[in-house]
């Protein structure tokens, strides 16, 4: 390990002219790097929108978002997203009402019951299911959850928007738990003490002392949840069954945007309509997912001036 | 209703309730250790019959290929994208973290800079390789090559190992740090003896992190650099066959569900050692600051 640079020699000479460049030097690459890396994002944006800008400066904006079905073959080719949108709501939908109970149960048990050996296996078990691969879920959800679909309702192919939903749950389910866990750690210990104290039950505490305190933080994990469920490429794709027919029920096939972009865009012949509109259909995904990203950022600056505030 | 006495005992209902919490909370909690668990413990029992030497080093065969043979050019291509991606991530990550943490004047800046990186790592893989395929792809004209999809899985990387970084950063130092600055000693002499040492534990940690992620994702390089099939050999300017694309495909097809089994089982038991091997620096980190 390094000595600390107070007790090496070296540190006491008087810094020389000739010593000084090397810090002008690296502040200005640095800059350079920091600027480069932020555009990144800038580039990301500006490079999509370049591409799905022949689709959004057409007047046919409506009829992308809304009217049309996902035709492309047809004469002149019909290239509507709705199918797409209402499959990744349907899907996100449904991972969410399975993730956020499990989740926030999950983040209770683990900051309020659990004795700390117990909490100590449960983090690194939820870190475990954030780093299996979208696409090992996809395979495993095809080889488990799909057959038993086929098998329990005797569908003649199992894959639909419930198949999908309920494994994205399982996805999204650390994200949901570990920011609950977090808004619940940092709720004041004096609140919980002076609760209990008083003689109410653990359960009315929770309920009523501790949620209600985290609250803002469980909500930024939930509006995570989403985001990551929409973004979710690999495991939709092999589970909602990929069919460009609005989804009317949660046996449904379905495509969501990702999925669509996943298929479609191997066969979209460069500069083609097809082509711009598939672009078009990122920037919608990337704009929502930037929205919602801004709206946890602002919750989460709120929420911990709240803690910092309290702490002060 | 009398005024409650001093001593009087909790109506049953309140009890009831609290245990039920009390269960509720175990129920959920046990099964969230037992999820996991169980996913990893099916593709063990099912994939290791077909895990094998020659299953992790030949090339695939059969007809449909994939059927026969291995998936050894799949693990290289995989190894060498993340590789190549952490080339051009790694180091502008950690110099931008860097100038971040150290040198950015200390004002609305850094926080402006971090909800952009932030931004950037909440965008869906999908659209890396969107960006990877209309820019790196056909832009620069780098066609779907082990060059476009090692940068775009770079791209990805980045804002990861970034805010690792960063993190790593301004967590390192403290005393050390302030009292090197009283010694009237250059920035530079100051991170490379104090901050670049105290903060490797945890940048190593984050990368380990990113490249695990990177090494599982398929979006970005669906479009950028993965074929069906390939022999193995590495070049930057052709395309290679990648782990999680290549079990996309031996699923979707229908080609073979043993090698299938076989493919997830290598994917999530490497996964599981790069990010064991991340969680031992971040608790050996917590340790020694402790």
């Amino acid at each position: 390990m390094a000595e600390p640079a107070a007790t090496d020699p070296r540190a006491f000479r008087w810094p020389k002219i000739g010593w000084a460049w090397s810090d002008p030097a690296v502040r200005w690459s640095g800059w350079v790097t920091l600027l480069f890396s932020c555009s990144v994002l800038v580039f990301i944006l500006f490079f999509v929108a370049r591409e799905a800008w022949p689709v959004l400066s057409s007047v046919r904006l409506a009829g992308f978002l809304y009217g049309d079905p996902w035709q492309p073959l047809a004469e002149p080719p019909l290239l509507g997203i709705r199918h797409a949108w209402l499959s990744t709501l349907l899907v996100a939908g449904v991972a969410l009402l399975v993730a956020v109970p499990f989740g926030l149960g999950i983040a209770v048990f683990s900051s309020e019951i659990a004795p700390p050996a117990l909490r100590a296996v449960l983090q690194p078990c939820l870190e475990l299911l954030a780093g299996i691969p979208s696409v090992v879920y996809g395979f495993f959800g095809s080889v488990t959850l799909v057959k038993a679909f086929e098998w329990w309702w005797g569908m003649p192919a199992g894959e639909c928007i419930l198949a999908a939903g309920l494994i994205l749950s399982i996805m999204v389910l650390p994200f949901v738990a570990s920011t609950s866990y977090e808004a619940l750690r940092a709720v004041p210990r004096e609140l919980r003490e002076a609760a209990l104290s008083l003689g109410i039950t653990r359960a009315h505490m929770i309920r009523r002392i501790a949620l209600p305190r985290a609250l803002p933080g469980i909500f930024a994990g939930v509006a995570l949840g989403f985001a990551r469920a929409m973004g979710e490429t690999l495991a939709v794709l092999l589970l909602a069954g990929n069919a460009v027919a609005l989804p009317g029920g949660l046996l449904d096939r379905g495509q969501p945007l990702t999925a669509l972009l996943a298929t479609e865009l191997g066969e979209a012949g460069l500069g083609s309509e097809k082509y711009h509109a598939l672009f078009a259909a990122g920037l919608v995904l990337m704009l929502v997912t930037l929205l919602i990203n801004m709206g946890i950022w602002s919750l989460k600056t709120r929420w911990m001036r709240h803690v910092r505030s309290h702490a002060a | 209703m009398s005024a409650p006495t001093l001593l009087e005992a909790l109506p049953p209902r309140r009890r009831l309730a609290d245990a039920a919490c009390t269960a509720a909370g175990w129920a959920m909690g046990l099964a969230g250790i037992l999820l996991p668990v169980a996913i990893v413990a099916y593709l063990l029992a099912k994939g290791l019959e077909h895990v094998s030497w020659n299953f992790l080093f030949d090339a695939p065969r059969g007809n449909p290929v994939g059927s026969g043979g291995g998936i050894g050019p799949a693990i290289l291509g995989s190894l060498a994208l993340t590789g190549l991606g952490l080339l051009f991530a790694w180091p502008l990550g950690v110099a931008s973290a860097l100038f971040l943490a150290e040198y950015a004047p200390r004002k609305r800046w850094p926080a402006w800079f971090r909800f952009g990186f932030e931004c950037l790592a909440a965008v869906p893989s999908i659209l890396y390789g969107l960006f990877g395929y209309a820019f790196l792809a056909v832009f620069l004209n780098f066609k779907i090559s082990l060059l476009s999809g090692g940068l775009t899985l770079g791209f990805v990387m980045l804002p990861v190992i970034l805010i690792g970084a960063q993190e790593a950063f301004e967590a390192a130092g403290g005393a050390y740090h302030e009292a090197g600055l009283g010694l009237g000693i250059s920035k530079w002499y100051l991170v490379r003896r104090v901050l670049l040492p105290g903060a490797m534990p945890g940048i190593l940690a984050a990368t380990v992190l990113a490249a695990g992620h990177a090494v599982g994702s398929a979006a970005p390089v669906l479009f950028t650099a993965s074929v069906v099939y390939s022999r193995g050999g590495m070049d930057l300017s052709r395309p290679v066959m990648t782990l999680p694309t290549h079990l996309y495909y031996l699923v979707s097809e229908a080609v073979s569900f043993p090698h299938a089994y076989g493919t997830a089982l290598v994917l999530v038991a490497g996964l599981l050692c790069t990010n064991g091997a991340a969680m031992a620096l971040r608790l050996w980190m917590a340790r020694k600051k402790a």
